[in-house]
């Protein structure tokens, strides 16, 4: 086993930083912790729970300015913005990283894959801290995750004695690996990770059955349509395009086209030209929301919409809990069935 | 730089060769595509496909296609103005010789082959009309592929009937029947019926035998349109339809369009009733 000594991880991160953007937990004022851009090493915090954000504004970013539109007269030019430096997120944890397994879905191996995030993933390395335990809304092991999971990452480190067992998952990882200061140790052993208990996740073919039930109109009764569950949330992929000017002069006029987060959970989401809205009410809003995660996206792309991370629960104002979501849809099928 | 690196976010650039105008705040505009990809991508576009059109600085939005593809290979859209909306108010203050942009073509697109012989009955709601214009189009040229066409063109006023300046053609092509209705008749109009579509459809009572309907117009219209043509013993399979989403992007990634596990602007946007039917998530 490769184990790294704490000090050795920061001088190896020092020196990742030197021609990278390298990207780590921060405690940003009053214990608020983000994923965020270090300009000194000193910075990153290593005593973290769950970042409050996820890192998908790092390959999908909240605002995002995709393509330069530059007007001289009636000349048109268009540059698109491709991201140019390397980036490492730092730190991120497992889940975050699974996080990504349903972008790649949808923007990379779907026909025809997006420019701007294919850019970003590839200049990106993630290297992942394992969650010392689950805090206590996290499920990820209910779907297909868990608090050590490599699988997502290209370097997971498990904290463990003075130091770190390192674990190198993709040749991106061990290539990045070699320019630390590492060590082979035979006698580690590393730490037991209670669990929470899982949560019942109905098979995705399973969801259609429930559709039409009156439980979306109750659930959706409660929302506030605030959108905050899409904006933490790992996954969710809506987006919004706008132009902006950036600049105006003589003859001259420069806007930027951005690429911004949207939710489905928006009021408006679904009205199209002569004001027809055939989601007008928060029940079938977030009945989408919750199809899109567990029906649609397996269906459609593959991975399941949700990686587990619970920040959806700790961020919603009216206590909207998609663990409890997700067991009372698992009894109400089976009562369907019997 | 503009020719290289063309990806499915980024719109070919075009030059606004003519605009016409159609109606109360709707025009005809007319795309000059520049560069050669672009004008590669749209050399065979099909009937029912849709593209998203530029006003650059202001933004883009999508919009049914209503020319098919032609000798002078100018590219139209008609275009509905919306009192607050950005890119349509964005596009109607074009002038003629401005730059524009445009994606596409995007979606699937009537089956013109699978319908040749069949008697064709266009159903087209205000500007619900434009990517029928098409299929209209299409059948004029290929008229002895076709049965008889019916097209019964609504609105809620006679300003918002779109290509009036056409109809008489239509009428003009041999085994082809225009028929126009609007909500409230005004006094000093006399060119066609008053009241809904449904309501025209019914008084025109046409037979179902080796026939096919093509509907675009608002959810609420083709619904009820789908009951009548029901009532007249049309199948569901009988029954064409183009559905619309607010789309973003058009290639299935930004969420916006989605009926259940489909999405509009990859699966669609044309469907036949029977297929939306058999949607999870209802249209209406």
């Amino acid at each position: 086993m490769i184990f790294i000594t704490h000090h050795n991880l920061l001088a190896w991160l020092g020196k990742l930083k030197e021609d990278r953007t390298l990207i780590a937990p921060q405690d940003i004022g009053k214990g608020h912790i983000r994923y965020r851009p270090v300009s000194d090493i000193e910075e990153i915090t290593f005593d973290y729970t769950q970042p409050e954000m996820s890192a998908k504004e790092f390959l999908f970013p909240q605002t995002d300015r995709l393509m330069r539109i530059e007007k001289r007269g009636d000349e048109v030019t268009l540059h698109d913005y491709l991201l140019e430096k390397e980036q490492i997120i730092f730190g991120l944890r497992p889940c975050d990283a699974h996080g990504f397994l349903a972008f790649d879905a949808l923007f990379l191996e779907q026909d025809p894959p997006d420019v701007y995030y294919a850019r970003r993933r590839e200049m990106t390395t993630l290297v992942g801290i394992s969650c010392p335990q689950m805090w206590e809304n996290c499920f990820c092991t209910s779907v297909g995750g868990a608090p050590d999971d490599p699988s997502h990452l290209d370097v997971l480190l498990t904290a463990v004695g003075d130091g770190y067992a390192v674990k190198a998952a993709t040749s991106k990882g061990k290539a990045l690996l070699a320019s630390a200061e590492t060590q082979e140790v035979t006698d580690l052993t590393l730490p037991e990770i209670p669990k929470n208990e899982t949560v019942p996740i109905l098979p995705a073919e399973d969801w259609p059955a429930l559709f039409n039930d009156q439980y979306w109109a109750r659930l959706g009764e409660r929302c506030l349509s605030c959108k905050l569950c899409t904006y933490v949330c790992p996954t969710c992929r809506c987006f919004d395009l706008r132009d902006e000017e950036v600049l105006s002069g003589t003859g001259i006029v420069i806007h930027d086209r951005m690429r911004v987060w949207d939710a489905c959970t928006a009021p408006n989401y679904r009205t199209i030209a002569g004001g027809h809205n055939s989601r007008a009410t928060k029940g079938q809003r977030i009945r989408n929301r919750y199809y899109c995660k567990f029906h649609y996206y397996p269906k459609d792309f593959g991975p399941l919409g949700c990686v587990g991370c619970g920040r959806c629960i700790e961020a919603c104002p009216v206590n909207i809990d998609i663990k409890e979501m997700l067991a009372q849809v698992a009894d109400l099928h089976e009562k369907v069935e019997a | 730089m503009n020719e290289h690196n063309h990806h499915s976010m980024r719109p070919y650039l075009g030059k606004l060769a003519g605009v016409k105008e159609l109606g109360t705040d709707i025009r005809l505009f007319q795309i000059e595509l520049m560069d050669a990809v672009g004008k590669e991508a749209f050399a065979n576009y099909k009937p029912g496909q849709f593209g998203f059109v530029s006003a650059f600085g202001e933004g883009e939005a999508p919009f049914g296609i209503t020319s098919i593809p032609a000798q002078d290979g100018l590219l139209e859209f008609a275009i509905h103005r919306h009192p607050h909306g950005k890119t349509t108010n964005g596009l109607h203050n074009l002038s003629v010789g401005d730059p524009i942009g445009v994606r596409g073509p995007l979606g699937n697109n009537f089956p013109m082959d699978d319908i040749k012989g069949k008697d064709i009955i266009v159903l087209g709601g205000g500007i619900g009309g434009a990517p029928l214009r098409p299929v209209i189009k299409t059948v004029m040229e290929n008229r002895d592929d076709y049965g008889s066409m019916t097209i019964l063109w609504a609105a809620r006023n006679p300003g918002l009937l779109i290509f009036t300046d056409e109809y008489e053609e239509w009428r003009n092509t041999p085994q082809t029947e225009l028929h126009l209705t609007v909500d409230n008749k005004p006094p000093d109009w006399d060119e066609g019926d008053e009241g809904l579509i449904t309501t025209l459809l019914e008084k025109l009572n046409p037979s179902p035998e080796n026939a096919i309907t093509i509907t675009c117009g608002p959810p609420i219209m083709i619904h009820f349109v789908s009951l009548t043509l029901k009532k007249l013993g049309f199948t569901l399979d009988q029954m064409l339809v183009t559905l619309e989403g607010r789309m973003h992007c058009g290639i299935g990634k930004c969420g916006r369009c989605n009926l259940g596990d489909i999405f509009v602007c990859t699966d669609g946007p044309v469907f036949y009733h029977s297929e939306v039917a058999e949607l999870l998530e209802s249209f209406l």
